[in-house]
């Protein structure tokens, strides 16, 4: 944001103002352009992990291979869609919840780094921030639930209102285990100390325990089976969007898939590494030492690294020589494909939950965030912190 | 004791909340058609609850009527349209009753084992779609995917994939293809080893158990007291098989198979999971079945039609006056014809006891008291098809 700041003010020769806002507009712009091709991706890799689970092919004409354009074709259908009000409803809440549901989420994109130095803002409270501003999300269900004016939606935001906020309990219970060892709240840390450390999984025996909470916590969260009982679909119809249509409704679609990439990318830059390959095999944030690339490819087709990624590594590393900013440049963008890869998996994950597992009921879902993962999330949070004092 | 009721408060003494009245249905995904019920919510529970029912009435019984005794049979298909060959069967007996013939032998192990195969395919559709009313939406495509086999087999000798018409006073339409009976037994080899599947993936998966044990307990003597038959009734412990007890076709005399009844495996006995598992049971009870009837029909040969039944087929065939009752055991439970007639082309009475009314009338017995989740999974497994409800 600063560099980019900087950049605009040195292309318009003025200060302030104008290349703030420029500045502004395209993070805000090429994050809302990253989540809808990442939401229309999702909802397309979704009904295909979905169809190939229950034998089925899924989305094969749209677009020639494999229905690829069924994801556009939908959002072009929903934005001519007629845009329907629920008759005495509250106009004004109506309209306005799903772009508050959507902010939330949104905003919490700002913090997120994709690798070392590619961040719209580098926040020192990245994770916090991040928790606390999705928490407004609640708010914009409760208003589209009440606004709707139907009993079903009043209790799909009822049911996500309690839920939500039983669950931002364990997950941030969960989130603290990492930052524990850290030291820090600030996400791009994090890359920084597993590359030097390793993953944070392996560091500790609480630190899967944490992980295991934070991932089952943000399912809930997310609205995820088996926890969509927001909008659990064979008892209230579909829950608080059950009146939506249109380009409205895909808001709470698009809701949904952002904060489940949020979670995904969370798990993985807290506990799974993110930008760095594991075992800290090589290091891609300081890439730096291109003579003993070959050896380290060769190290890391000894551990079983994805062996895709380290022969691009060696090719890389062979091919970049002694240009160290081309090499860097590529490192980089190793490290963000590293860490969507990362992301991907956790996404497809929580996918694979959905398609196998019933879903609980409300007072299991309360049960299970109260009596199970708050009680597991502290109990990492005090192993860990006893084990940070005396073993390590 | 004491000390604790001067303590209790009594919650709703100053704080008084509405109670929220809910139409779950007729449009509503878990109704399994369009049953409307009419709960009364203390929030998430459930205080009072009223079936509404008739969305789909089509005056089977009337039509029933004004048609012949033949014409009424494709009627039947459309009853319970997830067991057409239970219910032409139920109806051909009847009119056989009334007439006094009785249906050829290669004709009646027939009978069996495609009654059979669609009880298989009807309980695919009540566990597929149980899976769905508990959140769970994979377990339907894999039934489905066993049910277009059997409607595939179903479909060679009737010419039709779901209201079949097949089986039909004084025998079955036509006979089976030369290898249709080892057809009948691949599947069932094949299917051995899906049911294996399904109770990996639902019936022994932890939330499931948690969804549906002790959940909608259903006790022997309101079960009886309502009418309730089939796996709604086994489920609650009762052994009582019409197949067994009142063996309605001779082939059911010969063939060896067990009558699943329900055991509170993992709650209470008579709950949701007890009649999901004993549908479950059933499955398997009937693949037995079939490998039985299969073996039977590779030796025997012969007519598939009464002889003298089959001018019926020409001119409208009118029996003489009196009536007969006659009641099978179909997916759902007892279904009964009771037919009336004064000597004309058609009955002057036809009345069906259909088996998912009598099951449904439970329903408001067992909603009070528990959460919405847990109607849809009750309403699920007392698995009903309006259709027949409605008649």
């Amino acid at each position: 944001m600063e560099r980019l700041i900087a950049a605009f003010s040195d292309l318009t020769g003025t200060e302030g103002v104008i290349p703030l806002s420029l500045a502004y507009a395209v993070c805000i712009g090429s994050l809302l352009g990253f989540i809808t091709v990442y939401a229309m991706f999702a909802i397309w890799m979704e009904r295909k992990v979905a169809a190939h689970m229950q034998v089925r092919y899924g989305p094969m004409e749209t677009g020639g291979w494999h229905g690829w354009a069924q994801s556009v074709a939908d959002a072009l259908k929903l934005l001519f869609k007629e845009d329907l009000f629920p008759r005495d409803g509250n106009k004004l809440l109506f309209f306005i919840a799903p772009a508050v549901v959507f902010c939330g989420v949104f905003a919490g994109f700002i913090a997120i780094p994709f690798a070392a130095g590619i961040q719209i803002a580098d926040l020192d409270l990245g994770i916090f921030f991040i928790i606390s501003i999705a928490a407004v999300e609640v708010v914009g269900v409760i208003m589209a639930g009440w606004a709707s004016n139907s009993k079903y939606s009043l209790f799909g935001a009822v049911r996500e209102a309690a839920q939500v906020v039983s669950y931002e309990l364990p997950s941030a219970t969960a989130l603290l285990v990492p930052i524990l060892v850290v030291g820090s709240f600030r996400l791009g840390d994090f890359n920084a100390y597993q590359a030097q450390h390793g993953w944070l999984i392996f560091s500790g025996p609480f630190m899967w325990i944490a992980a295991l909470v934070y991932f089952i916590a943000s399912l809930a969260g997310c609205k995820r089976a088996p926890f969509d009982l927001p909008e659990a679909e064979s008892e209230l119809v579909s829950g608080f969007h059950t009146e939506y249509s249109g380009m409205r409704f895909s808001f709470f679609f698009l809701e949904e898939y952002a904060s489940m990439f949020v979670a995904s990318i969370l798990m993985a830059t807290l506990f799974f590494g993110g930008t760095t390959l594991p075992f800290n095999l090589f290091d891609l944030g300081n890439w730096g030492d291109y003579a003993d690339a070959g050896r380290l490819a060769a190290q890391a087709a000894a551990a079983n690294a994805p062996a895709d990624l380290v022969a691009q590594a060696a090719r890389a590393a062979a091919a970049v020589g002694p240009f160290s900013d081309l090499g860097n440049i590529l490192a980089a963008h190793l490290g963000i494909v590293v860490l969507l890869l990362k992301t991907f998996f956790f996404i497809f994950v929580q996918m694979w939950l959905r398609w196998t597992l019933p879903r609980l009921r409300v007072d299991q879902v309360m049960a299970m965030g109260y009596k199970y993962l708050l009680p597991w999330g502290l109990f990492a949070v005090m192993g860990t912190a006893v084990w940070e004092t005396y073993a390590a | 004791m004491e000390a604790l009721e001067m303590y209790a408060v009594d919650d709703r003494a100053d704080v008084y909340t509405e109670e929220l009245k809910l139409n779950l249905g007729p449009q509503h995904p878990s109704t399994h058609g369009v049953l409307r019920v009419e709960l009364r919510m203390d929030g998430e529970i459930i205080t009072h609850s009223r079936c509404d029912i008739g969305y789909l009435h089509r005056c089977a019984e009337k039509i029933g009527e004004n048609v012949t005794f033949l014409q009424f049979n494709p009627y039947t298909d459309r009853m319970d349209y997830l067991a057409s060959m239970n219910n032409n069967l139920a109806w051909s007996l009847t009119v056989e009753k009334l007439l006094g013939v009785e249906a050829p032998e290669r004709a009646q192990w027939l009978r069996m084992t495609c009654a059979e195969l669609n009880r298989i395919a009807s309980h695919l559709i009540a566990f597929g779609t149980y899976g769905i009313d508990i959140g769970a939406n994979t377990p339907f495509f894999y039934a489905f995917r066993e049910r277009e086999s059997i409607m595939g087999l179903l479909e060679r000798p009737a010419g039709a994939r779901m209201l079949y018409n097949y089986i039909q006073p004084g025998g079955v339409r036509r006979d089976v293809d030369e290898h249709w009976v080892d057809d009948v037994l691949a599947f069932c080899d094949d299917f051995e080893k899906r049911w294996l599947e399904y109770n990996t993936l639902l019936s022994h998966n932890r939330i499931f158990i948690a969804r549906t044990a002790n959940i909608g307990i259903l006790t022997k003597d309101v079960a009886l007291a309502n009418g309730c038959t089939g796996p709604v009734l086994r489920g609650s412990g009762v052994k009582w098989d019409l197949r067994r007890d009142v063996p309605y076709l001779k082939p059911y005399d010969e063939v060896d198979f067990d009558v699943p009844v329900g055991e509170g495996t993992y709650g209470t006995l008579g709950d949701c999971w007890d009649r999901y598992w004993v549908r479950m049971r059933e499955m398997i009870e009937s693949i037995r079945i079939i490998r039985q009837g299969c073996a039977r029909l590779a030796e025997i040969g012969g007519d598939t039609m009464d002889k003298q039944m089959k001018r019926m087929y020409k001119t409208p065939l009118e029996p003489e006056a009196g009536e007969a009752y006659m009641r099978c055991e179909n997916p759902r439970g007892e279904l009964g014809f009771y037919v009336v007639t004064e000597g004309g082309k058609s009955p002057i009475r036809c009345r069906a006891r259909a088996p998912s009314f009598c099951n449904l009338s439970v329903l408001d017995k067992l909603l009070p008291g528990t959460m919405l989740a847990d109607a849809v999974a009750i309403i699920g497994s007392l698995d009903i098809v309006l259709g027949e409800v409605d008649r």
